[in-house]
Parts: structure tokens; sequence; C-alpha cells
């Protein structure tokens, strides 16, 4: 396996609003090899865009405030990087793309000259070169006519081609590290499809590592080495993505992949639903964010928060009591569900 | 089971748009909608189906051809009929947040078809609510408060009872999941299939999640900008897919499960969809069309019925 560039350890991040301390994230830990695909996957409001956006300081503090833990990206300490090293960090070493191409672009300005500023700002290159490396970028982007595309402005290109646009700018200083967060999702899946390889094509190619954060797990089987699954601001259950698609054993994930419809699914079988709603962060539970929901919740789920406990199978890890050695058997514990 | 509810007859609805030049959002359709049945309908964002769904409940007028509702031709510059038409076809919309008033209570969003229709008194109309508060698995108390107490799954299921509320033969269902989270979303089609069941309703389920409108639909038509491309039982669509809209498509959509989608055949289309202000001369899909040859750019293709109950719109398909 290749070395660590993205180390982050028990990273919380708190909103501070009127309504009190929102607690978006709680204690999550994560890292990222050369060139693998991590994927995060939950539901809105489960704090995965927000641990990554902290990785690149882009959330406005204040109000967010990351309250303690490390991240290590590069051997650049986040946590502590003043403005000015940020600046240099992203887009250099890490960059990301975002769900909406159409709000992170400038409307005023044309595409071209968007990636020369990102160019010029990390490299001593003349106005020339710089134009003639974000052209490059375009192509590399799979944009026809680049050179005529280049001089147009964002609303001149179609949603696929501006999310094109927006990976050619973010890979235009050759990072280390890509945040793709819900790259997809406002887009239609033949046009999805086309975006998903051309992700792919990059990872294999460039050798950029990626995190990929949605919660469609079609796009994950697709893609990722690895997968996180995120509950209520904490990463329940991490592993490789044969050891969380077939091998899960956190009952979150489980209701996850059972509440989408199989292949051979037909409307006499009722989908199985995840009753009630996740928990409010403003108040979140003591113990298991998931135990209000959970099926097989324990008087322990309630009370105290579960530590990680290793699986079988390298790198697979979950938090959720049931696996804790002393655990009774689901007869023993008179459940009938599993 | 073939009694049909609603049928359109060359339906089109064209907007008007700066210069003089018209888009056409739908094109040409024909469909029918069996009683009891749920028809899926799918096709990417901008291909005419949220506003087929509204022109076939009497939201837009058409602009050419006929709707047929209960072997009854709807004649909807009328504005009485459009008012008895409202009456039977309702339609549940995408996002839950606009949808909803913010400054009206839960309570009066469901009543308000109800006193529009001069439903019952005001007594039989709160008990009315209640019941509905319950079918739809809230609280009776939920009625006091504003829509913005509510999240995304349980407004939508406000948005179900709204909808409910007149008692309506035929719902719209335009992507009712598609801003919900993975876990929510099963809880509504749970939801709406149980009600079908009990109210012998009929759907016209508009998404573009192709997995769910598999599950939940009986037959599935595949819209290509502005005209149906493929209709048939959602079994026959998926094990037989003819045109190569439709299989594109269906390819397209990420199966969960790594093993499958590594081994998967896909067919990757290029380019973008045109816009329906300048539909391409001939067939629609001609200009991404891996198989396009010269009659499929010179002669539009109609949709006929290649097998029992299989209808598709292509010249390079040869039927039985």
């Amino acid at each position: 396996m290749g070395k660590r560039i993205l180390d982050m350890e028990n990273l919380r991040v708190s909103f501070d609003t009127y309504a009190g301390e929102v607690q978006a994230v709680r204690g999550v830990s994560l890292y990222v090899e050369e060139g693998e695909v991590l994927a995060i996957v939950g539901e809105s409001g489960c704090g995965k865009s927000v641990t990554a956006q902290t990785i690149m300081k882009l959330n406005p503090m204040p109000p967010a405030r990351i309250v303690s833990g490390n991240i290590t990206l590069d051997g650049h300490d986040i946590v502590k990087a003043s403005d000015n090293e940020m600046r240099k960090i992203r887009g250099r070493t890490v960059s990301m793309i975002f769900q909406d191409p159409m709000t992170c672009m400038n409307p005023t300005k044309q595409v071209g000259k968007q990636i020369v500023e990102a160019i010029k700002l990390h490299n001593h290159l003349s106005s020339a070169e710089a134009r003639d490396q974000a052209i490059k970028c375009l192509e590399q982007v799979n944009i026809p006519n680049p050179l005529e595309r280049s001089k147009q402005y964002p609303h001149e290109f179609s949603g696929g081609m501006r999310q094109r646009a927006m990976i050619a700018m973010a890979l235009s200083c050759d990072p280390m590290l890509l945040i793709a967060d819900e790259p997809t999702t406002a887009l239609d899946v033949t046009i999805q499809a086309q975006i998903m390889d051309l992700l792919k094509e990059i990872q294999t190619k460039e050798k950029t590592a990626i995190i990929l954060i949605t919660h469609d797990l079609g796009v994950v089987a697709g893609i990722a080495d690895r997968v996180a699954v995120m509950y209520a601001g904490k990463i329940v259950e991490t592993g490789t993505i044969d050891q969380i698609f077939y091998h899960h054993r956190h009952p979150y994930t489980n209701a996850l992949m059972r509440s989408l419809p199989s292949a051979d699914a037909t409307k006499k079988t009722d989908l199985i639903s995840i009753p009630g709603t996740p928990p409010d962060l403003l108040s979140p539970p003591v113990g298991c964010g998931f135990a209000a929901r959970c099926k097989h919740c324990m008087q322990i789920c309630k009370e105290e928060d579960p530590p990680e406990f290793e699986l079988e199978g390298k790198g697979h890890v979950a938090k959720c009591w049931l696996l804790h050695p002393d655990c009774p058997s689901a007869a023993e514990r008179g459940d009938h569900n599993e | 089971m073939s009694d049909i509810l609603v049928k359109t007859e060359n339906l089109s609805k064209y907007f008007k748009v700066s210069g003089g030049r018209m888009l056409r959002a739908v094109e040409n359709v024909t469909l029918e909608i069996r009683r009891g049945e749920t028809l899926g309908l799918v096709g990417e964002s901008g291909c005419g189906k949220s506003t087929l769904g509204r022109t076939m409940i009497g939201i837009y007028r058409p602009t050419k051809g006929k709707l047929i509702y209960n072997n009854q031709e709807m004649d909807l510059s009328s504005k009485k009929e459009r008012f008895n038409f409202t009456k039977k076809a309702q339609i549940v919309f995408q996002d839950p947040y606009a949808s909803l008033d913010p400054r009206m209570t839960v309570g009066s969003i469901i009543q308000e078809g109800m006193v529009i229709h001069g439903m019952y008194d005001a007594k039989r109309r709160k008990e009315r609510m209640e019941e509905l508060l319950d079918i739809v698995g809230l609280n009776r108390e939920h009625g006091n408060r504003f829509p913005h107490e509510f999240s995304g799954g349980q407004r939508q299921r406000i948005g179900i009872a709204r909808s409910l509320a007149i008692e309506p033969e035929f719902i719209v269902c335009d992507e009712p999941i598609s801003a919900l989270d993975v876990s929510i979303q099963a809880q509504i089609i749970n939801l709406l299939h149980k009600l079908q069941e009990q109210m012998n309703l009929t759907y016209l389920f508009i998404a573009h999640d192709l997995n769910i409108v598999k599950y939940i639909s009986d037959r599935i038509a595949v819209m290509y900008l502005g005209s149906v491309v493929e209709l048939a039982s959602s079994d026959n669509l998926y094990a037989n897919t003819l045109h190569p809209y439709s299989r594109a498509l269906l390819s397209a959509v990420p199966i969960p499960d790594p093993e499958l989608e590594m081994n998967k055949k896909r067919q990757i289309l290029t380019g973008d969809v045109p816009s329906p202000i300048n539909r391409p001369k001939g067939c629609a899909f001609s200009s991404r069309c891996p198989l396009a040859c010269d009659i499929c750019r010179r002669e539009e293709p109609v949709l006929r019925e290649v097998f029992p109950d299989h209808f598709v719109a292509c010249h390079l398909v040869e039927g039985k």
C-alpha cells in the first residue's frame, strides 16, 4: 500500500448558532493513501461535507470552529495553518469540486481565464504559458474545441460540460488529493456516467487520490477502493468496498443497503425502510447516534457511545456494541430481527 | 384490467420563448394509463416529463391534441371543466420545501382543497384532516404546526395528505422522492404503495431514479426530448430493451453492488441532449444515437407496437 497523504484524527467541528452549538462532526478519524479513492457515504446532515471542507478549511470560521483533532495533509498541519499557508495548500496539494458547478464559477469571467487564475497563483508562468496550460487542462477532461470553449462564459456550458470545466480547474495544478463533494448529484444518469468515467481515468492516469462524498451507493460501487459510512457526525463503519458491500456489520450500513430496491424486487415486497429520522445535532444523543432508529438497540447503546471494534479482514472497523466480544447472541437478547 | 382512466392523443405542449421561437416541451405523445396501475415516466432533465404530467392533470393547456379522462374528452379551455377536473386529478410535487405555503398551518394546507370544492362542513373537514394525518403516518397534533417545523420526509407526507384530501382517482407524483434521503425514500415509496392498494389510486410516477421506477411501476414510458420513445411493462423494458436510448439510459444507472457494477456492459452516450428549441430533424435521438443512419435523420419514427404491449419509436427495431 502507498503512503498516507491525509491523516485525520478525532476531528470535531461545531457551528455556533443562535440556537446553540451544532456538533456537526463528532470525532472523525480517517486516512487517505496515495492514489486511492475513499468514498464517504451518509444522509444529508450527517457531517460528510463539513468533514471534507475542513480539510481545506473552507467552512467560514466563525460560525464553524474546530473543537479538537488533528489533520495532517502531506506533512502540513492543517488545523494550525495560517490563512496564508492555506492559500498555498489549496489548489496545489488538495482541491475540490462541488455539486453545483454554476454557483462555484464566476459567471462574469471566461472559463479559460478562471483556470489561468489558479495556474498563475501557484506557478511562475507567463500569461501565454498559463493560457496554453489551461487549454491543455480542458483537453484533458475531454472538452471538445478547448480553445474556443476557454473563451466562453460558464452559462454557455451545459451542466455536464460545466462539471468537466470544474474538474479541469481543480486539476490544473496537479493536486495530490481531489475532494469531490457530490459531483454528479445535479446531473442526469447518462452525464453522471460520463463524469464518473472521467474521474476514474484521472485517478488511474494521474494517480490522484480522491475523496468522494456521495449518498448514492451505486456511484460508490463503481469507483471506490474504501468506504466510510457516516451517521450523525461520526464514522460508524469503514472498510474496503467488498467489506462494506458484502460483509458489513453495522446495523446502519445494513439498513442503508437494504433500503434500496434490489434488482429482482417487485411491488409485492415492501422496501425495508429505516423508521424515524436522524438525531438533531444541537443536542446529540449520549450513546450511539443510531440507537433511536436501530432495531437491535440494547440498554448500553443508549448510555455509552460504542468504541471502534476491529473486525476480520484488514482495515475493517465498525462502531457498534453488538460487536463487543461479551455481547450476548441475538437469541439471548430476545432479538428476533436478525 | 384494460379499463383506461387517462389517455392522451397526439398531445403537444409548446412554450413561447424569446425571439418568437417555440420550445417544444412535449411533442405528439399518445399514452394510456389504466385504472389502478402505476405508469412510470423516466427520462433526463428537460425531456418534458414534468410538463407532460402537468398537462395531464390540466395545469397546462395542451397546444395540440386531446386529453381524454374516463372516456370523456376534456375541454381545458373551460374554467368550469378545469375546476371539476382538479377534483379527480391531483399532484405531489418534487420539492417539499417549495410546495407548501410557509404561512399556513398544516391543517389548513390539507383542508384547503376541501374548502375550495365545498366538501363537508367545517367539523367534518377537521375530522377528515386528522384522519389524513393518521393515514400518512403523522400525528393528529401536527395539524396545528407550520411546514418549517417538519423534516423533508414529513413534508412530503403532508403533500401527499393534501393531494388525497379531495379523494382523487388519479395522482401525478412528480419526482416525489428525489429531494429525500435514501432511508426516507423507502418510507415514502412504501406509503404511496399502501395508499394505492387501499384507495385504488392510479399513479403517473415521474422520476429519474430508474431503480425506484422499476420497483414501483407496472408499466414504464421512456421519454426523450418531448417524445415517448419506448413503452413497455416494467419487466419487459428491463429484460428486452429495444430503443437505443433506453438501452443507454438503463446501462448508465449505477448498480449498488461492486461486482455487478464492474462487470456490466455499458454504453456511454457522447454529448448532451439537444435543446428542445431546435429539435433535430427526423428522430430526436439521431444526433446522439450510435446506430443512426440516413432514414433516422430524415423521418421521425412513430411509436408502434412491436411486441404485444411493447411499444417503441425507432426505425431500426424489427418487430414480430
